[in-house]
């Protein structure tokens, strides 16, 4: 019994993850809101990008479309209703996007119905062979992508007048408002930004897995894993939690006795995260 | 024990006060089922039928979130544990249903305390976080076990040929008769919590929730009444799993994914976690309109669009829900009649 392949399919979703969870963990720093709809939100990107691609439409444009789908819904969110519960306690603001998540998938199932289909891009075709085992160019760039990705925020959080203005606001709302950073705006950059993660990871895993509603939008609950793992605050210690948890799920799969629960993994290497960190990460929870 | 003798008056008016809100809700579940019972088809009662099993699973839910706060997203899970275990113990031992039920109660109980203990630890996001991943595994889980059906085995399944269902109660093996049966029970659990509420528990969570630490001070075991929520709230969803799976005498694995916990927990919301009437017009809502979009042949996904609008006007401007807007409206007609009549 080899694991190696299974290792390697595994780092295509633990990229996705990874990438999920990051875009988590940026916006629930900035405004507190954990976004259940994040799922959801990525899904419906990928539901476009199949339409424009059954239309004949070339991929760029499928692809540029799909994540700037995700990223207006998301916009349109951050902007119009969650400030509406922006005085309320962290559950309630998050609950408010479970709400987001139920009408996305309403939308998902009238438009496209829960028939499930697949993604195809060009780079399924194409592979390297490493260690003898198929590597497709879709998950290197699923791992790239991360990987850049997760660079790209450090950079804009560390180096940036809103990445500046947003770590303020993760580390006290009342204080940044009386030093005059702007919330509603800088709050609303952190909806926009997730809203791209949340497209790209949608595409990858509508590519890499199946493209369902409902299926895509429990994408969530592993970059929730992977989030808690970073304690909803770093960012790399995130994107390595959710290579682990892809990477794990997938290793499982060869060894029969396992194998039916694997799914379950993110589950609960997260239950065991939250029990060990949840003390410990209390600072990063009380209730802004 | 001189208090108990020389009862102040206050204190007699609180506890009639108490009697009445108890009596209104079998008075409110028997008008409600007798109608059900006399007007619906076959369709209709056995959508009625399992609205009113899950409002006993929505009253468990609020009794954390509108008591104490707590947001829990595996309530469903636990109706299936309820199930599961109602549906091992009838076929394994053939017991009268009522044992089976109480079995079903007993094991989510047992469950949901289990499930609630990281609570006692965290608190707010993380306890929703934990739940949903529990939701999450139990929906793995139930999908690779099944439901019990009659087979051999500590899981029970009887594949292909063999499959049984399980036997309603002796006294109700018709579908009016269970739908009575199954108003009864609810009458009685939503009395139990109603109960909890008005009494002590409810005076210990109200101090809980305004702060754990002046709930200490006030001498109020934090710890015991913490669990025992938990330990209730999965009751009555066993309960509300154990009468599920009478109705059809079956259930299917695939039916209880994380995704129905999250619906579920959206309803209580909206449906009003303040008030006892709150659960049931949950469990109407999550039955009864999935079963009307049916009869007018709309997609059903549309349901699902509705409870997320419902869930987010809920939150955003009437966190008391539907039954909290029933009841301002009720004291607003009682006031003006008692004006009236003053005048």
């Amino acid at each position: 019994m080899t694991f190696l392949p299974f290792l390697i399919s595994g780092l295509g979703i633990g990229a996705v993850y990874a990438l999920s969870g990051v875009g988590l963990v940026v916006l629930f720093r900035a405004t507190g809101v954990l976004n259940f709809a994040f799922g959801a939100i990525g899904a419906l990107g990928a539901h476009v990008a199949w339409q424009l691609l059954e239309w004949r439409l070339p991929l760029v444009v499928a692809v540029v479309v799909a994540v700037a789908v995700a990223t207006l819904v998301s916009f349109l969110y951050g902007r119009l209703l969650a400030p509406l519960l922006s005085h309320r306690d962290t559950v309630v603001r998050a609950v408010g996007t479970l709400a987001l998540a139920l009408v996305l998938i309403a939308v998902m199932g009238v438009v496209w119905g829960e028939l499930p289909r697949r993604l195809q891009f060009p780079t399924d075709q194409m592979f390297l062979t490493l260690f003898g085992v198929r590597l497709t160019y879709t998950r290197i760039l699923a791992l790239l992508l991360a990987v850049i990705m997760v660079g790209a925020i450090t950079a804009l959080l560390s180096r940036t007048r809103l990445g500046l203005d947003m770590r303020a606001l993760a580390n006290d709302r009342d204080l940044s408002a009386i030093l005059g950073v702007r919330i509603r705006q800088t709050e609303t950059a952190a909806w926009v930004i997730t809203g791209v993660f949340a497209g790209l990871a949608g595409l990858l895993l509508g590519d890499l897995v199946r493209l369902q509603g409902t299926f895509l939008t429990f994408l969530v609950i592993p970059a929730i894993a992977a989030a808690i793992l970073g304690q909803l605050r770093s960012l790399w210690m995130t994107a390595i939690g959710g290579l682990s948890i892809g990477i794990a799920e997938a290793v499982l799969t060869p060894i029969a006795a396992i194998s039916p629960y694997r799914a379950a993994a993110p589950f609960v290497i997260a239950l065991i995260a939250v029990t060990i960190l949840g003390s410990t990460a209390q600072a990063a929870l009380k209730d802004r | 024990m001189v208090n108990s003798m020389t009862v102040s008056p206050p204190a007699a008016g609180l506890a009639r006060a108490l009697r009445g809100q108890l009596l209104a809700i079998p008075v409110t579940v028997a008008i409600f089922s007798g109608a059900v019972a006399l007007l619906a088809n076959s369709f209709w009662l056995s959508a009625a039928t399992s609205a009113v099993a899950l409002s006993l699973s929505v009253a468990g839910l609020a009794i954390l979130y509108g008591q104490l706060g707590l947001v829990s997203l595996c309530q469903f899970a636990l109706v299936g544990v309820g199930g599961w275990v109602t549906l091992r113990v009838g076929h394994a031992f053939h017991p009268p249903f009522e044992v089976s039920l109480l079995a079903g109660g007993f094991v989510a109980s047992a469950v949901g305390l289990i499930f609630g203990l990281p609570a006692l630890r965290l608190r707010g996001l993380y306890l929703a976080l934990v739940t949903l991943m529990l939701a999450g595994a139990f929906q793995i889980v139930i999908s690779a076990w099944g439901f019990p059906d009659g087979g051999s085995g500590f899981l029970g399944r009887a594949d292909g040929a063999g499959r049984a269902m399980l036997a309603r109660p002796a006294v109700a093996g018709e579908a009016v008769p269970y739908f009575l049966y199954v108003s009864i029970i609810a009458a009685l659990g939503l009395m139990v919590a109603q109960w909890h509420k008005l009494a002590k528990p409810g005076r210990a969570w109200a101090l809980i929730r305004k702060g754990e630490t002046v709930a200490i001070s006030a001498g109020v075991p934090v710890l015991i009444y913490k669990a025992w929520a938990f330990a209730l709230s999965g009751f009555l969803a066993g309960i509300g799993g154990a009468l599920l799976a009478g109705n059809v005498g079956q259930l299917d694995g695939r039916a209880f994914t994380a995704f129905e916990s999250l619906n579920l927990f959206a309803l209580t919301v909206v449906g009003g976690a303040y008030n006892w009437y709150g659960a049931l017009i949950a469990g109407l809502l999550l039955r009864a309109i999935p079963a009307l979009l049916t009869d007018l042949g709309i997609d059903g996904y549309v349901t699902i669009g509705i409870f997320g609008v419902a869930l987010f006007h809920a939150l955003a401007t009437a966190p008391s829900g539907i039954a909290g807007q029933v009841a301002g409206l009720l004291k607003r007609l009682r006031a003006r009649i008692g004006k009236d009549g003053a005048a």
